[in-house]
């Protein structure tokens, strides 16, 4: 379906709404087109090409917003949301009030960030790159026995909005990425790894730098042991960093505050941070692949410090939760898909990086852990209270330099005791897709957190 | 519903260039949900979604491609591309397409989506209330509701005609318990494919006051030790260790490109021999069932592991392209946007002949895990980690204090080789499992079991 086609459907189910009885109503039509390879032994072994389309409803009575959505389009389907919709408003009781939006004076918005290359994107140019990329993770090292997955892709799609309070938006971009994890395998122990490059041109993508980071991710596995328990001083990799800082992101949210999710709530202008820590959200960052200039709710976003040199500066909020909270949203009102109803996310977020190199943090750090990977994330932490205890991996640092791989262990703390722990960051920033885009972050140096590695004996207390 | 004329023309499409095989999976899902928060209910949500998936095989090559739009055109148009992006392989006959044979797992009296959502809004207000005021400590009530019908229709160049309609229900109930800063959940989630009569049933009121009991036990309770110890785990939901440490490496997603620990293993002891385990497709009303798989398939009953032994693996029917077998009927997929791998259903370890109470008694020193949360694992290394959601300590074969943050570490491989003790109290409950065919309904399950020694990550060294 057309962008002409999906407005005109959009507009005409608000306008039916508005005649069916609802107060206020917004629609809003995305489409979602991808296409991926996948590479196994020398041949593309799967390839996926695809459109899906849907509209999502929204529709507000007696102060009750009822949604509803599908991805037909004809009248029954208008039917069919405005009564679920209806029924959904009649059984709501929400003490808190949702809104159907449109500044005046930002009432038409567009934000076009189509790259010029997606026809670049084909199934030949895609596999050429797939199949060259596999062959050359292969010549790595003998040890590198397969490279288990390897997929490259692509997306776009726009999506278009509509409300009964004369508000229009529309947005598309596009993105291209690679993905491979390889094994290797030494004297019977096995290892693995991944790596990713995300991009718009699939020509910037530049494999040197790829195969480089993928041979240290997975062949500086092998020789790992564990370590003694114990509290140790810890780098975090930017990757590690990220990991554990989009796991805790919920709390900084104003609707996590409001429901009592969040020990963040009521703590804005407090400490919360060490003072040399600094954590901005910036929707229009110039290195940003992908741009956020307004909000699904149609409100313009903006730059803003979430820590500044350790205090909670501002929770993020949409309309429903500013409202509550008495104060204007920030511009954080988006919805992940046509199905979903308005929630609350970051978009591009920067750690503020600092002077020293990976190298130089290591040296300053004399003995401690670097750690690389913090696995189960969405298991081993109690989002509320902070508390978590990770399988990870890493390395051991001895006299200032990187000695050995570690392995089994795990570390155990609280988030917002690490907040306040943070004694250096590095100059090594990178991007690392999360979430609604990417954060920029460096390597991140904590004083001391708790190790519990295997020592070999069964443990008493 | 396609029709087997429209089918025919579109598989003819799809097989007009080197497919040896095409398929056509239709797809309908009409979903209804509504959500509480202390009580008032702030989420309502119905919808419907369709679409068509089609995928093509040359050998074990595959194209997938996916679209919203039903109309004959456009999936022949879709079916010719998809065709022409397909390497290798050799044209194949197109047998005649079979009358339509129909299925369901789901056992209904009362049809789930007949039912208002005022009635699932009173079931969940009578949780929440009773949890708001079971103690003062009990702060926040969350309660959800969701069901589903899904039918979905398979046609495929071997002259499958297979419809099978799945009618699920799942409800949630969590209650936070708060003491100063720390906060602490108890959680239930059932899910089953019986009809309302489900619901009606369920003892709401005990299952509540155990997720409130849960929820004050651990926000009284300190950190659990770490180290390596004996640690035996609950049955019921327990099971997740074993569905991921062991089921997903038993697939042939992983096992079919060599990339799973179990690996050549069919016929050798991968467990200690008091461990039996199945997946069993064909419960009837049971949460993770289906007659029917997504490929048009019969399910099946299949033995992973008897007596230690490793019998069977989990094989699709791309799997049994590359591991020349028979598949098992386990192709499975989220919805439409997915094409279908093998993937778990109902798995389990089976009963064995201890008393429950017996494996606690002869435990001198130990974990107790009752209530397990999620976790991941590494199935090419079979590294795993788990976080429990309630733990006691084991002292002198009693059970003592209650423990949180306990997080169990190790492989999948070492630990089924240390189960020493298998209970008879089998049990199976809900869950969704992630793959790369998205998130399905499974159930876990397990009696109680003690494995000799994992490693746990707690935070008091």
């Amino acid at each position: 379906m057309d962008k002409d086609f999906a407005s005109e459907f959009i507009n005409k189910l608000v306008s039916n709404a508005v005649e069916y009885g609802f107060d206020e109503a917004e629609a809003c039509f995305m489409t979602n087109a991808s296409m991926e390879i996948n590479i196994l032994n020398a041949e593309v072994s799967s390839y996926e090409n695809s459109t899906v389309q849907g509209v999502g409803f929204r529709g507000k009575k007696n102060g009750q917003m009822g949604g509803s959505f599908t991805t037909e389009f004809d009248d029954s389907a208008i039917d069919f949301m405005l009564s679920t919709a209806m029924e959904n408003c009649e059984v709501l009781d929400d003490e808190d009030e949702e809104f159907i939006y449109c500044d005046p004076e930002n009432s038409h918005l567009e934000s076009i960030q189509l790259s010029g290359n997606y026809n670049k994107n084909t199934y030949e140019k895609f596999s050429e790159v797939g199949l060259k990329l596999e062959k050359d993770i292969l010549n790595l090292s003998p040890l590198i026995k397969a490279v288990d997955y390897l997929s490259v892709s692509c997306g776009t799609g726009p999506s278009v909005s509509v409300n009964s309070k004369g508000l229009y938006t529309y947005k598309d971009s596009d993105f291209i990425s690679i993905f491979a994890e390889a094994r290797a395998e030494k004297d019977g122990v096995v290892k693995t790894g991944g790596h990713y490059w995300f991009g718009k041109d699939i020509d910037a993508f530049d494999e040197k730098p790829f195969l480089e980071t993928l041979r240290k991710k997975v062949l500086g596995k092998f020789g790992g042991s564990s370590v003694e328990s114990g509290e140790y001083k810890v780098i975090f990799d930017s990757e590690a960093f990220v990991s554990l800082l989009q796991t805790f992101m919920g709390a900084f949210s104003s609707y996590s505050m409001q429901k009592g999710l969040s020990l963040l709530a009521g703590k804005e202008g407090e400490v919360i941070a060490s003072d040399i820590f600094t954590l901005r959200e910036e929707p229009m960052y110039e290195k940003a692949l992908i741009k956020f200039p307004f909000d699904s709710e149609g409100v313009l976003t903006k730059s803003k410090a979430l820590i500044d040199n350790g205090v909670f500066v501002k929770a993020l909020y949409n309309l429903k939760t500013a409202n509550k909270a008495g104060t204007k949203s920030t511009g954080n009102g988006f919805k992940g898909a046509y199905s979903s109803p308005v929630g609350i996310s970051a978009t591009n977020l920067v750690v503020t990086p600092g002077e020293k190199d990976f190298d130089a943090l290591c040296e300053w750090v004399q003995d401690g852990i670097y750690l690389t990977e913090l696995n189960g994330l969405h298991a081993g932490v109690n989002k509320i209270s902070g508390d978590f205890s990770l399988f990870c991996e890493g390395y051991l640092i001895k006299d200032g330099k990187i000695a050995r791989p570690v392995e089994q262990i795990t570390v155990s703390d609280n988030f917002y005791d690490v907040l306040k722990k943070i004694i250096a960051t590095g100059s090594d920033t990178i991007s690392v897709p999360e979430g609604k885009g990417e954060y920029f972050c460096p390597s991140v140096v904590v004083s001391k957190m708790n190790i519990s590695g295997d020592t070999g004996e069964e443990g008493e207390e | 519903m396609i029709s087997e004329t429209s089918a025919s023309r579109i598989i003819e499409a799809a097989m007009s260039g080197n497919a040896d095989f095409a398929e056509i999976f239709e797809e309908q899902k009409k979903s209804s949900s509504v959500g509480l928060l202390n009580g008032r209910t702030i989420r309502a949500s119905s919808g419907i979604d369709y679409g068509v998936g089609i995928r093509l095989m040359a050998g074990t090559n595959v194209v997938y491609v996916y679209s919203c739009d039903k109309s004959e055109e456009a999936l022949i148009k879709l079916a010719k591309e998809a065709a022409s992006a397909l390497k290798g392989g050799k044209s194949s006959d197109i047998k005649n397409i079979e009358a339509l044979s129909k299925s369901s797992p789901s056992v209904l009296n009362i049809d789930p989506l007949s039912v208002s959502k005022k009635t699932n809004i009173e079931f969940l207000k009578e949780a929440s209330d009773y949890a708001l005021s079971y103690d003062e400590l009990i702060t926040q009530v969350a309660a959800s509701y969701a069901t589903s019908n899904r039918i979905i229709h398979i046609l495929n160049s071997e002259g499958f005609n297979k419809e099978e309609s799945q009618t699920r229900i799942r409800f949630s109930i969590e209650t936070v318990a708060t003491k100063g800063n720390e906060k602490q959940t108890g959680r239930i989630a059932p899910g089953t494919m019986r009809g309302y009569e489900y619901v009606n049933e369920y003892p709401v009121i005990d299952k509540t006051r155990e997720c409130c009991e849960t929820a004050i036990r651990m926000i009284n309770a300190g950190y659990a030790p770490s180290g390596k110890m004996p640690v035996v785990i609950g049955n019921g939901f327990g099971g997740v260790i074993f569905h991921e440490a062991c089921g997903h490496a038993l697939e042939s997603t992983a096992v079919g490109i060599k990339a799973s620990c179990f690996t050549d293993k069919l016929g050798q002891q991968i467990a200690s021999s008091v461990v039996s385990a199945r997946d069993n497709a064909r419960i009837e009303g049971e949460w993770g069932s289906y007659y029917t798989d997504d490929t048009g398939r019969e399910s099946s009953d299949l033995l992973l592991i008897e007596n230690g032994i490793c019998k069977n693996y989990l094989v699709d029917d791309l799997g049994a392209r590359r591991m020349g077998c028979k598949p098992t009927g386990c192709g499975r997929r989220q919805d439409f946007t997915y094409a279908p791998t093998s993937r778990m259903s109902n798995t389990y370890i089976c009963n064995g002949t201890d008393n429950p109470a017996d494996i606690i008694a002869d435990t001198e020193y130990g974990l107790y895990c009752t209530k397990m949360g999620g976790g991941s694992v590494d199935t090419a290394t079979g590294e795993f980690n788990f976080a429990s959601e309630e733990a006691f300590m084991i002292r002198n074969g009693k059970i003592a204090e209650p423990v949180r943050g306990a997080t169990l570490i190790g492989k999948g491989q070492e630990i089924l080789m240390n189960i020493d003790r298998v209970g008879n109290d089998l049990e199976l409950a809900a869950g969704m499992c992630g793959s790369v065919s998205g998130g399905v309904p499974v159930t876990v399950g397990q009696p109680t079991i003690r494995v000799s020694s994992i490693l746990v990550g707690g935070r008091e060294a």
